[in-house]
């Protein structure tokens, strides 16, 4: 969008120069106004759970002994690629510890914050109509692309003090954490740059969204393989990813700042493409046009609507679940040349197999993602129905138990094909790379019996929205707190994890199979989403 | 559409009360809609014409009060009854990634089926663009989206809340004649509206509401009697004009040669007529507006003038 300023005099009533900027102070008082209470809460629980997870790792490895054996664990191939690149190894401190199994999972929430803030104060103001406003009044063009990014930049720096402020209180090395907590607003910058170059190009802000999840989601992946293919940054892949920057920090151990300078680099340039970009597009579309669509429409019903609607979605969460199914099937035989190699392993866990301890963890993992997206098709309802769609249908004969529970339906049946088609592949895969196929039934009966647990997050999701729908992001807080327990429960507190369905079901393939809680879960989540459609029913429909 | 239904009723709503927390968006509201019949359904911004029609669509249930709507109860039949009625909004939200031309056909389908002749003679009529993605449309187009929709359903009953809020005056005249035709049809539609023109061009009844009560309903006749026309004219004769308009105008003030009166619309020929008389040097007279009217309905010297409710 470029205005093309006019020669004529500026009225005398105008009081100062304008710019390209005017108006940035504002705006980004509002974007901040609007942001306050989601970054106090972003800051409190990304600070509060690193605290935590800090305080509960110095309990359980206080000993040089302890944390030796620990280091021995995390440099499998599969840890690795869900932990860090290995700084310390050798001499394994709480603080080397924390930098390499804890950090990225603080990384990788603040960098969701980020991209999600860049993309609602950059695309879903021009969407409401909201930019419109704004822009007719004496507001450089410039100034709302600036208060967005700074509202997202201060935003992600509020998270990274307040942590730096929690680990404070913990016996970690202060200049190790802000080390740390640099790191992590660094790699948060770069994906907001990424997201703002994606805010130009998207046709929609729902669409600039998924592609700086994506941009995530491929850093992920690119410092995963980089990882286990080179401990300590070796590897060209992990230097492709800007996880991969924040992690060769190396904090408490080398305490390297440089790496830093690339990230920092890589934000600039990016938010200069952005503003590059900005120019050269109108107001409320992307660069990447859309092609018009049909003049008659095929779809029958709800569900084929909410499969037109939710297609894009599902396929790409499916492929994120499946493609980390194979990754860790593809790692299977490093991870048993892992153990054999490693005889202290059957002292330190006696007669477990620890290579069926962490497939069970991946298999949870993969379940997480399941959840995940579960809810974020609940929550697509709830948009649905707030932006009175859900009325435009629920005035045609169509019944509100039908129209809720096609979308319920569908959610749960891809939740459970995306599972059962990871654990397939991560079977298969785990069977190749082994040369045993006999491991095939084992993962797909690991990732199957997490689909009880991913129904139980699904039924509180469909409760939520029945009993009480402006609370909906109470969903979410259920859903952090169901992530959290299933990945880091070992290392909580005892009874920290008893909300969470993934506590009770067993953990194939380590564990024996069990019915009761798989049953159990099962009709748990059957009672939820009859209760949240029976609720659903009974109440007045949102404006 | 069933015989015995013509002659009833095809919306009777009494007594309705509905609160959203300490608002009180409904406040004893009655309506009655006979079938077949246009009926205007006025209101100011906020006076609850929206949540009248949520209540009838079985969207939101009233906490007081009776409703019947084409014999059933909106909230308990609501699958059954939408299969009756249509419902255009005031602000149409479409599914972003949908062409207009599929939302159309998706809302025919879930009704059970749209008449493809009568969509196709509404979409060339509204000059609609149906291959535009949802998110594409500015308001006016979305609005002819819902419009075409509803519109080529074959129902009894066609229920629309300020249905032309974004349209221009083209496609206004164009839903006028629309609308009119659905009612040569023996449609009975319910029109709730903001601007007292296009209602008087339309409806044969009216009700109006403020607050969430019903000030006012009846025929548009009865209606009219009740508006009138502002006029400020300037007179050489102001006094002798003054004398001779006494009986036949209401509010007349006098200022400075200047003489303001709200005149009956019946009496406006016999009062223009008088006029010249006394030297007629300038002339304003504006139509009353919705705000007129109900400004009318709270002044205690108007009461009398009130139509008696059905």
């Amino acid at each position: 969008m470029t205005t093309t300023p006019t020669p004529t005099p500026a009225p005398a009533s105008t009081r100062g120069p304008t710019s390209a900027l005017t108006g940035t102070g504002p705006l980004l008082r509002l974007a901040l106004r609007a942001d306050r209470w989601r970054i106090v809460v972003w800051a409190l629980a990304v600070a509060w759970l690193t605290v935590v997870s800090v305080q509960s790792y110095d309990d359980l490895f206080g000993t040089p002994e302890l944390l030796a054996s620990r280091a021995t664990l995390i440099s499998s191939p599969a840890a690795t690629a869900m932990a860090g690149p290995g700084y310390g190894l050798d001499d394994y401190t709480l603080g080397a510890l924390v930098a390499n199994e804890l950090a990225l999972w603080v990384m990788i929430p603040v960098a969701i914050m980020a991209v999600l803030a860049v993309t609602r104060h950059l695309r879903q103001p021009e969407e409401d109509g909201r930019l419109e406003l704004v822009r007719s009044a004496p507001v450089g063009a410039a100034a709302p692309v600036v208060a967005g990014l700074l509202a997202a930049a201060v935003g992600v720096l509020a998270v990274g003090a307040t942590t730096f402020v929690g680990l404070l209180t913990t016996d970690l090395d202060p200049a190790g954490s802000a080390l740390m907590c640099a790191s992590v607003v660094v790699v948060a910058l770069v994906l907001a740059g990424a997201s703002a170059v994606a805010s130009q190009l998207a046709g929609h802000a729902r669409a600039a969204s998924s592609l700086g999840m994506a941009a995530i989601g491929v850093a992920f992946v690119l410092r995963a393989v980089g990882d286990v293919r080179g401990p300590q940054s070796t590897s060209v892949w992990t230097w492709l990813s800007p996880f991969g920057w924040s992690q060769a920090t190396a904090p408490y151990t080398e305490n390297r700042w440089w790496p830093l300078a690339i990230g920092l680099v890589a934000t600039t340039v990016s938010v200069a493409v952005a503003f590059a970009l900005a120019g050269r597009r109108d107001l409320g579309r992307g660069l990447l046009h859309e092609r018009p669509g049909r003049a008659t429409g095929r779809l029958r019903g709800v569900v084929g609507l909410t499969w037109r609607r939710q297609r894009t979605s599902i396929l790409s969460w499916a492929a994120a679940v499946v493609l980390c199914g194979a990754l860790v099937g593809l790692l299977a035989d490093a991870i048993t040349d892992f153990v054999a190699d490693q005889p202290t392993f059957d002292e330190l866990f006696g007669a477990g197999d620890p290579t069926a301890s962490a497939f069970a963890l991946y298999s949870v993992f993969l379940g997480v993602l399941a959840f995940a997206y579960a809810t974020t098709a609940v929550g697509a309802v709830h948009a649905e129905e707030v932006s009175g769609r859900g009325a435009t249908l629920l005035a045609l004969p169509v019944q509100r138990t039908r129209w809720l529970g096609a979308q319920v339906g569908l959610a749960a049946v891809a939740a459970a094909v995306m599972l059962l088609v990871a654990g397939l592949v991560m079977g298969l895969t785990a069977a190749a790379s082994l040369g045993d196929t006999s491991r095939i039934a084992p993962l797909v009966g690991a990732a199957a019996v997490t689909i009880p647990g991913v129904l139980c997050v699904l039924g509180v999701a469909v409760l939520v929205l029945g009993l009480v729908p402006r609370a909906f992001v109470v969903v979410w807080a259920y859903v952090a707190y169901v992530g959290v327990m299933a990945m880091f429960g070992d290392i909580l507190p005892d009874g920290a994890d008893a909300g969470s369905p993934f506590t009770y079901l067993p953990a194939l393939p380590a564990d024996p199979m069990s019915w009761p809680p798989v049953v159990a879960c099962t009709l748990v989540a059957l009672v939820a989403v009859a209760l949240g459609l029976a609720a659903f029913r009974r109440r007045d429909l949102q404006a | 559409m069933a015989p015995e239904q013509r002659f009833d009723d095809a919306i009777i709503a009494s007594e309705l009360v509905k609160t959203f927390g300490p608002k009180r968006a409904l406040d004893g509201f009655d309506l009655r809609v006979a079938t077949g019949e246009v009926h205007g359904f006025l209101g100011p911004n906020g006076a609850g014409k929206s949540t009248t029609i949520r209540v009838l669509l079985g969207l939101i249930r009233a906490d007081e009060g009776e409703v019947s709507l084409l014999g059933g109860d909106p909230w308990r039949d609501a699958v059954a009854l939408h299969r009756r009625l249509a419902y255009v909004p005031g602000d149409v939200t479409l599914w972003p990634t949908l062409s207009g031309g599929e939302s159309i056909d998706l809302l025919g389908r879930l009704r059970g089926g749209l008449d493809p002749r009568r969509r196709a003679d509404l979409v060339e009529r509204f000059e609609l663009d149906t291959t535009v993605k949802g998110r594409a449309y500015s308001k006016g187009n979305r609005q002819k989206v819902a419009l075409v929709a509803a519109l080529a359903a074959d129902v009894e009953l066609l229920l629309m809340d300020e249905p032309t809020s974004g349209l221009d005056p083209l496609m206004e005249a164009l839903f006028q004649e629309v609308v009119r035709e659905a009612a040569g049809d023996g449609r009975t539609v319910l029109l709730s509206s903001h601007i007292l023109a296009e209602v008087e061009a339309l409806a044969q009844r009216v009700t109006i509401i403020r607050a969430g009560r019903t000030v006012q309903t009846g025929t548009l006749a009865e209606l009219r009697s009740l508006t009138r026309t502002t006029v400020q004219v300037g007179l050489r004769d102001a006094d002798g004009a003054r004398a001779a308009l006494a009986e036949r105008v209401h509010d007349l003030r006098s200022d400075d040669g200047h003489l303001t009166f709200d005149v009956e619309a019946t009496a406006l020929d016999e009062v223009l007529a008088a006029l010249p008389a006394h030297g007629v040097t300038s002339l304003v007279a504006h139509p009353p507006t919705l705000e007129d009217l109900f400004l009318r309905q709270y002044s205690d010297e108007l009461d009398a003038l009130q139509v008696p409710e059905r």
